[in-house]
């Protein structure tokens, strides 16, 4: 072939692959107000509520699926997709009745047997749900719009299982979906929410698009939270996906995205300054930082040690480390529960607000501690845990314990923080994560404060006084008997040092100026959310 | 021409059987496990355990690899552990923006390095060449996401020209596309430039002593006829091997470019991946990068016998 | 008529010497011994110098008014630069102007020990590989298969193996900076296989091995170190890159590319966390790149061909 020839071919094709791509008209006006570009706090890397547990993906399965019941703003669980239920007088007969119009995206009604399987696979995962599946005799449906369950005793909080908002909650899926296996991922997302899941326009790791549904049938009460009706009012979500803060920030500023779920502390001023974009508190629940210790070997099967990590703990240096200067944002936390709630409790706190180095170091020479190292494992991925991750590195080495930091990734954390064994044999003696504060405002959906040795959660802490009181407060019949005991909880807790409480803080949200309906909660709600040109 | 096209394309085989068995083996050896962290919190070791077996992963060694190995013969990359995805479909889905970041790139720098680089060597030992070199070199020094960075400030936020973020495909239009790669063809761009410029500089200063450029001159040959139809050509094997040594310079900052300007494609995607341990989102991409790169050395090796007559396979 | 030179040649009858021609030349000055190298290589100079003064920076990063790098002061995070912080302090409040000079020792040292080991290793494959037709083969194909790998990806790859560590970083950017060398030493060695001179060793009945040492070695050694010094720039730039996504060096050590990436976040509201870094980093690759061009251009300028 002669190479003049091949050379014109070639630039033939470049110039006609140049003129090739016709310009599309840009979106109208109209079509760009419908749509609301959010940017999520972490990827939404796979969407299956049951099995997976991260936020994100509570998140976004509140649009795509419904529940039974769900929390208002008080955290009382109202009825969602139920006209009405029935209890027997014995308290052991549950039986409740669907509303009508309730559809899949698919097109086919919701019937009582979806709930039913939905509801079997969700009690293989949750802990209320599990809970629930001991004491459970039969979970039928009785009719298309009716359904049973038949306990062996009584389950007062039946409502709060089933429509709080704490992972993973009680979604209702199509039968046939729900009848995958708890522990492994489904791989439709077909709900009956009032947004759709865009699955063929899903790019893990960089997009996520949700469509409203036409047909779902708000509630005609007024919406608050999980709760009343669920108003969509654009026509289009999409999550971008941008883990970079300063270009997330940039692209707020920019009005190339118009909602930021999660902005760095200290962007907050520069964003509060832009005339364009208002800021406030995300949650009023807040957050709980935290690290646990693992209770199983040396030295931290020793409470003394314990007691002398938390001696020395200065709440103030992790606050400050996570959440900026703004003392607006956080608070020292004398316990373990969330503050502004019911059964908020600073019983027996006062190890956290001690402070000194010098008694620490004391009780720690007092506990026989022998210069055993302490790895400590530090997602570096997670802002929170890096942060916290390098105060107690700081803390430690300060009161004289043998430190040994490894930093390594979220997932590795997740990994490695199952194994018992001690760090030379592939375990672990700390590791930093959180917790919403949704997430711990009763022992019924805090799996982190529960002490029952090898059953508890990683640290595997193990505190009868502890446990005592969580049977109390499930036994309790009113509010202030719960108080009691969660009162006692704290101060067992406390004492026996279930893990270690960095701070209470909270988070910002921030959008643009021309989106309107936001509210403050536990997760970000986009009913009633709306945007203009 | 045709059985030495053919013979490099036989050679890459091993090549790329060397990279599958580094790859596979890389990851098997190391530590992490996926099972657990996808059993999630409440799990059990027993659940955790039913996962390891679903997933494949307590099978002996050469097990996995054969039966892995069988799989990509037939273009089946795996299944993602994270989303569950079939990998050959996340790696379509993202392919776009990183091809078309690198494409621009690459043309950037062409058309911005070559004539640079020979406008240097013809004046050679001025300032304007000492300016250029000390341009090519400063820019050889830059850290690929501080450029981003200043970029992204000045001309996304500040003038606001161009987007901060982002990706518009090329079905969008093709000025929304190009403005949401310029920057990060820039922010990329810097390092491959200086490089090339430097490449071209080196090669037509050798090439300008020599004698036949002198009796162009004598001739009365044109100074733009010299440099660009006499010269370059001559010059352009060197630069051609640079240029094709280079796409491995901007695959590797690709990935940055892409984590800094929020671009949805491959690069990020592989960051993502071996940060969380997806094995077979890495081993997928890693192959599909060796044998992009491959394919670009070997196009490479046969753009040589369109520039230089004299080579003859 | 034209002047005679005197010449204590007698001269035959009949010629006529040429009248010496007026000395239109400058006296070459040559310039002997390592400062005349520098003079004539202002490139090596600076280079060399900059490089020097990083150097001793790092090396007496303690004296230099900096305090504990990795200690942390919550309460005074994100002051800017002043008097008592003279590049500002970071999100935690620690001292980012002593975290940049202790951060000298750490780039430096990933530099150099990727520097000498790439090349320690490369060469001693190049040269088997050269020389030993049967393993040239084998040699190349693994070496090709390697270098198709994006070094960066390579990197990263290793790294997610072990735990973040100076020493892991610096194994990981090493096997994927050594395949290049190797081709390059190959390369030399093959050349210089033909060589007349190597022919006559072999006739000699040299042994292989004193071919190499004596006649391969001293050859390959100018395109080595101008090698090295590329090698040496590349690798501080991929540690930069490997800790900017976070698979570097470990927080707890102050390197650039930490406080770079610790500091990424916050660019516009705070940009001397990351200017610092990045110009101490862009100075020092500099420096490096200089060094390397100017022993290039003095050592062979025929290398300028080759990358």
């Amino acid at each position: 072939m002669d190479r003049r020839t091949v050379l014109k071919g070639l630039a033939g094709a470049g110039s006609l692959a140049v003129m090739g791509g016709l310009p599309m008209p840009a979106i109208s006006q109209g079509a760009a107000a419908r749509t609301l570009r959010f940017v999520p706090q972490a990827d939404l890397a796979n969407f299956d509520p049951i099995w997976g547990t991260q936020y994100v993906v509570r998140n976004a399965s509140a649009m795509v699926w419904d529940q039974l019941y769900g929390v208002d703003d008080k955290l009382q669980p109202q009825r969602q997709m139920v006209e009405s239920e029935e209890v027997s007088s014995d308290g052991l007969t549950w039986t409740f009745k669907l509303r009508s119009g309730l559809k899949f995206h698919d097109g086919e009604p919701v019937l009582a047997k979806d709930c039913v399987a939905s509801l079997t696979r969700w009690s293989n995962r949750d802990p209320m749900g599990i809970m629930l599946k001991g004491i459970q005799n039969e979970l039928t449906a009785v009719d298309d719009k009716t359904f049973k369950w038949v306990l062996k005793q009584p389950y007062p909080k039946m409502k709060l299982a089933l429509g709080k908002n704490n992972s993973p909650v009680a979604f209702i899926m199509p039968e046939r979906i729900a009848k995958t296996d708890p522990f492994k991922q489904i791989s439709e997302y077909i709900g009956s929410g009032p947004m759709k899941f865009a699955r063929n326009e899903w790019v893990p790791g960089a997009k996520a698009v949700f469509e409203k549904f036409a047909d779902y049938v708000p509630r005609q009460d007024k919406g608050s939270w999980l709760a009343g009706g669920k108003q969509m009012l654009v026509d289009r979500i999409e999550w971008v996906i941008i883990p970079d803060p300063a270009t997330a920030a940039a692209a707020l500023q920019n009005g190339e995205i118009d909602w930021w779920e999660n902005p760095l502390p200290d962007l907050v001023p520069v964003l509060k300054k832009n005339r364009n974009i208002g800021v406030d508190i995300a949650d009023p629940l807040g957050n709980i930082g935290s690290f646990r210790m693992n209770h199983t070997h040396p030295p931290f099967d020793n409470v003394k040690v314990r007691r002398a990590v938390l001696t020395a703990l200065n709440q103030e240096d992790y606050m400050r480390a996570l959440v900026g200067d703004d003392t607006s944002l956080w608070k020292p936390l004398p316990g373990f529960f969330t503050p502004n709630t019911p059964l908020y409790t600073e019983e027996g706190g006062d190890i956290l607000k001690m402070r000194n180095i010098d008694a620490a170091k004391k009780l720690l020479a007092e506990s026989g501690y022998a210069n055993e190292p302490v790895s400590c494992i530090v997602a570096q991925d997670q802002t929170i845990t890096k942060a916290q991750g390098d105060v107690t590195a700081d803390l430690l080495k300060r009161i004289g314990m043998n430190v040994d930091f490894v930093a390594t990734d979220w997932g590795t954390v997740g990994a490695r923080r199952a194994q018992k064994t001690p760090h030379n044999q592939g375990g672990w003696e700390m590791f930093h994560t959180w917790h919403a504060g949704a997430d711990c405002i009763n022992p019924a959906v805090y799996p982190a404060i529960r002490a029952n040795g090898d059953k508890a959660w990683f640290g595997w802490p193990n505190s009868p006084g502890v446990e005592k009181e969580v049977t109390a407060w499930f036994e309790a019949k009113s509010l202030d008997e719960e108080k009691a005991a969660v009162a006692r909880l704290n101060k067992a807790a406390c004492e026996d040092v279930i893990y270690a409480p960095t701070g209470f803080f909270l988070s910002y949200t921030a959008w643009r100026k021309n989106v309107s309906g936001i509210v403050k909660g536990p997760l970000p709600f986009f009913w009633g959310v709306s945007k203009t040109a | 021409m045709a059985s030495y096209v053919l013979r490099r394309i036989l050679v890459t085989i091993p090549v790329m059987a060397i990279v599958a068995l580094f790859v596979f083996s890389l990851l098997y050896i190391a530590p992490g496990d996926p099972a657990a962290v996808i059993a999630g919190d409440q799990a059990s070791p027993a659940d955790v355990e039913r996962i390891r077996q679903s997933l494949g992963l307590d099978q002996p060694f050469l097990v996995q690899f054969g039966g892995w190995l069988w799989r990509i013969l037939h273009f089946d990359l795996g299944t993602s552990i994270f989303t569950n995805l079939p990998v050959t479909s996340m790696i379509a889905q993202r392919i776009e923006p990183t091809l078309s970041l690198m494409l621009l790139t690459l043309v950037m720098t062409l058309v911005v390095a070559v004539p640079l680089g020979v406008v240097a060597a013809w004046k050679a030992g001025s300032w304007i060449d000492r300016a250029i070199m000390a341009f090519a070199v400063s820019a050889f020094s830059l850290p690929v996401f501080v450029v981003g960075y200043v970029l992204a400030y000045v001309f996304a936020l500040q003038l606001e020209w161009l987007p901060v973020q982002g990706y518009t495909p090329f079905s969008e239009g093709i000025w929304p596309w190009l403005q949401s790669l310029i920057l990060p063809s820039i922010a990329l761009g810097c390092v491959y430039i200086a490089l090339i410029a430097r490449i071209t500089r080196a090669s037509m200063l050798e090439v300008l002593q020599q004698d036949y450029i002198r009796t162009g001159r004598a001739k009365g040959l044109g100074q733009r006829d010299i440099l660009f139809v006499h010269a370059l050509k001559n010059a352009a094997v060197p630069i051609v091997t640079v240029i094709g040594i280079g796409v491995a310079l901007l695959i590797g900052g690709a990935v940055v470019t892409e984590s800094v300007f929020a671009i949805p494609g491959v690069g990020r995607l592989t960051v993502d991946a071996i940060l969380r341990r997806d094995y077979p989102v890495i081993q997928g991409i890693v192959l599909m990068f060796s044998f992009l790169y491959t394919l670009v050395n070997l196009l490479v090796d046969l753009t040589y016998t369109l520039i230089d007559p004299r080579i003859r396979y | 008529m034209t002047d005679v030179t005197t010449s204590s040649v007698s001269v035959p009858p009949g010629l006529a010497i040429a009248q010496a021609l007026p000395d239109l030349m400058m006296p070459v000055k040559v310039r002997r011994g390592v400062v005349g190298f520098l003079r004539n290589n202002p490139t090596v100079a600076i280079g060399g110098a900059l490089l020097a003064i990083l150097v001793l920076i790092g090396i007496f990063a303690p004296y230099l008014g900096t305090v504990d790098p990795t200690a942390i002061a919550p309460a005074k995070r994100m002051r800017p630069p002043s008097e008592l912080y003279w590049f500002g302090t970071d999100a935690l409040g620690r001292d980012v102007y002593s975290r940049v000079l202790y951060g000298t020792r750490v780039s430096l040292t990933v530099g150099l020990s990727v520097a000498w080991l790439a090349t320690l290793v490369g060469l001693a494959i190049g040269l088997v590989s050269g020389f030993v037709r049967w393993a040239d083969g084998v040699i190349m194909r693994v070496m090709d298969g390697l270098m198709s790998i994006p070094p960066i990806l390579l990197a990263i790859a290793l790294m997610a193996l072990t735990r973040g560590s100076v020493g892991n970083v610096i194994m990981a950017i090493t096997v994927a900076e050594i395949p290049r060398v190797s081709r390059l030493v190959r390369g030399v060695v093959l050349s210089l296989r033909e060589q007349p001179y190597v022919d006559a060793a072999i006739a000699c009945g040299t042994r292989t091995p004193m071919i190499i040492l004596r006649h391969i070695l001293p050859n390959t050694l100018a395109p080595m170190l101008v090698q090295a010094t590329y090698v040496c720039a590349s690798a501080m730039i991929v540690e930069a890159i490997l800790s900017f996504i976070g698979a570097g060096t470990p927080p707890t050590i102050p390197s650039w590319g930490n406080i770079m990436a610790e500091g990424r976040a916050l660019w516009q509201v705070k940009p001397y966390i990351v200017f610092f870094p990045a110009a101490f980093l862009s100075v020092t690759v500099l420096a490096v790149n200089l060094v390397g061009d100017g022993l290039r251009d003095a050592l062979d300028p025929r290398m300028a061909k080759n990358i």
